[in-house]
């Protein structure tokens, strides 16, 4: 039975084009090499850091979200700390047991091999808020 | 002769969990926007009795804010200069 887990990693942030694609491409193949299968891979973007890691202040952030084994998840993260480019990185499990309908259906919303570019991460207080403002706006309308 | 020491004694208005009051609300250790909102300038993890969190859902912040900062998301503290 697979897990679904993600993997943040920080990379220098100043990443080469072509250590981004080796990079991406040595953790692609050892997924599918060890039957695990990827939902997607985010690039945030070079952010700042909330403390300084081996001197630098700014790091580009990547999160990895798959299934796999434990195993998997080893090498995973053997492959990030033999890369000299990654700074930090950080496995959680986010769900347990993954039936394969569930595995089915997230591979077909995925993303593939695209990269998907994430901005600003969505945060449900940002959706609180505007829900809340459409609220009061649909109130003002029946106080008329 | 001294004035009767006045008892301070404010009406503290009972404070509710945000995450239990809107249940859209989820914790999440990548959405910093929120989690910033339990943090201290100094970036410490504001108790319980100043936000009014419950039990449950202040244990699922704890667990996020450090993992936020471990992958460096957030900082450990902020030292005044």
């Amino acid at each position: 039975m697979l897990r679904r887990y993600e993997t943040i990693f920080i990379t220098h942030p100043e990443l080469s084009e072509e250590d981004h694609t080796e990079l991406e491409k040595k953790l692609r193949s050892t997924i599918t090499a060890m039957k695990g299968d990827a939902i997607k891979l985010e690039d945030w973007g070079s952010r700042k850091l909330g403390y300084e890691i081996g001197r630098n202040s700014r790091g580009r952030y990547f999160l990895l979200d798959y299934l796999a084994g434990s195993d998997l998840v080893r090498e995973i993260e053997r492959n990030l700390r033999l890369n000299e480019q990654v700074l930090k990185f950080q496995t959680v499990k986010v769900t347990d047991r993954v039936s394969p309908e569930t595995a089915k259906t997230l591979k077909m919303e995925a993303p593939g091999e695209k990269v998907v570019k994430v901005i600003e991460r969505p945060s449900t207080l940002d959706e609180k808020m505007k829900a809340d403002d459409e609220k009061a706006e649909s109130q003002e309308g029946e106080g008329k | 002769m001294k004035p009767p020491i006045k008892k301070k004694r404010s009406f503290q208005r009972r404070k509710v969990c945000v995450f239990c009051a809107d249940s859209a609300m989820k914790i999440d250790y990548k959405d910093i926007k929120t989690l910033s909102h339990f943090i201290t300038e100094r970036a410490k993890i504001l108790p319980r009795r100043i936000s009014g969190n419950c039990a449950k859902h202040q244990r699922d912040l704890t667990t996020a804010i450090k993992r936020a900062r471990n992958i460096a998301l957030l900082p450990f503290s902020i030292v005044s200069s």
